[in-house]
């Protein structure tokens, strides 16, 4: 009988290891940091398209921010970042996101960043990306809209 | 044998405890034949009031007296009795049930605690912020370029903010 209840005590506090292990019903589980940039054009128009799903999260800050009501993703990327391996981020026609891993801290990653137009090196910065606050770069009025450089770690 | 002391032949005298021969050779030791005969009568009469002044005082009430004892007593065993009533009330923890309750009270808390952190889970936002640690911008290409940074309180973003950038025509925003 005293087997049983230590049996059935030591089953009790593995399953409450168990539940309080396991990713919570409705979160995101954990993953190694892959980072979302893109190139967004910002516009203001009459009946403004629905933001893009990447750029949805942030679109109510964006228009506060910025002052424009439509965006449009013009170059994107999603890829883990590798240390030491630099590599280029968001393309599009005539911009470019290159960017410098330069480790993991404890506050995030630590990259190096350089904005192009077309082979021009329009605009470079380091900046640490940290989880669940992205980073949102003001770039060249383009038109009527405004280029906005967003980086994401997710 | 062993010489008895001057008191306990005194005290032999005095009581009548020694033989013939020996009071006769102890009475021919005395200095003082006749004040030891005047001690000696004193001390039996003294002895003789303290026999019959100090007699047990007959009890006139004994009958409440036993009465009372009895009834002590009967109070004495009653409460004897009582105690095993008290020892099994406290048996009533045994480490059986100590166990049981032990157990019964951690499945309550696990479910507590599993039901209200399904309803509240912890937020998975990092407590640090993206920071900007140093930007720049070309100076013989754009050289009234500002730069400022600041953060949103909503959706914690942080935004750089590159003012006087030289403007470019629309087809800059082809894909």
């Amino acid at each position: 009988m005293v087997r049983t209840l230590f049996a059935a005590l030591i089953a009790l506090a593995l399953w409450s290891s168990t539940v309080e292990a396991k990713p919570r019903r409705g979160g995101k589980p954990r993953r190694a940091g892959k980072v979302w940039s893109g190139l967004v054009v910002a516009t203001n128009a009459p009946r403004p398209a629905p933001a893009p799903p990447e750029v949805r999260p942030l679109d109510g800050t964006l228009r506060r921010t910025f002052g424009y009501n439509q965006f449009e993703v013009i170059g994107q990327s999603h890829r883990a970042l590798q240390n030491d391996e630099s590599t280029w981020l968001a393309v599009s026609k005539h911009f470019s996101l290159h960017v410098d891993p330069r480790g993991v801290t404890r506050d995030g990653y630590r990259v190096n960043l350089q904005l192009y137009q077309d082979r021009q090196l329009l605009l470079e910065t380091t900046a640490t990306l940290s989880q669940s606050s992205p980073l949102v770069i003001k770039g060249p009025q383009i038109g009527a809209g405004q280029l906005l450089l967003m980086l994401v770690v997710q | 044998m062993f010489m008895k002391t001057f008191e306990e032949k005194w005290t032999a005298w005095v009581d009548n405890e020694m033989s013939a021969t020996e009071r006769a050779e102890f009475e021919a030791s005395l200095d003082d034949r006749a004040g030891a005969e005047a001690e000696k009568l004193q001390t039996l009469r003294l002895g003789a009031l303290l026999k019959e002044q100090l007699q047990p005082r007959a009890m006139g009430n004994d009958e409440f007296f036993h009465h009372q004892l009895r009834q002590r007593i009967e109070a004495d065993s009653r409460s004897a009795a009582s105690i095993p009533a008290s020892r099994a009330r406290e048996s009533w923890w045994t480490i059986r049930r100590l166990l049981w309750t032990g157990a019964t009270s951690l499945a309550v808390f696990a479910v507590c605690t599993f039901f209200v952190m399904r309803e509240h889970p912890a937020p998975e936002q990092s407590e640090y912020l993206t920071q900007i640690l140093n930007a720049q911008v070309d100076p013989k290409v754009n050289p009234y370029a500002t730069v400022s940074i600041f953060q949103t309180q909503q959706d914690r973003v942080t935004v750089l903010w590159v003012d006087g950038l030289k403007s470019l025509p629309s087809e800059y925003a082809a894909k």
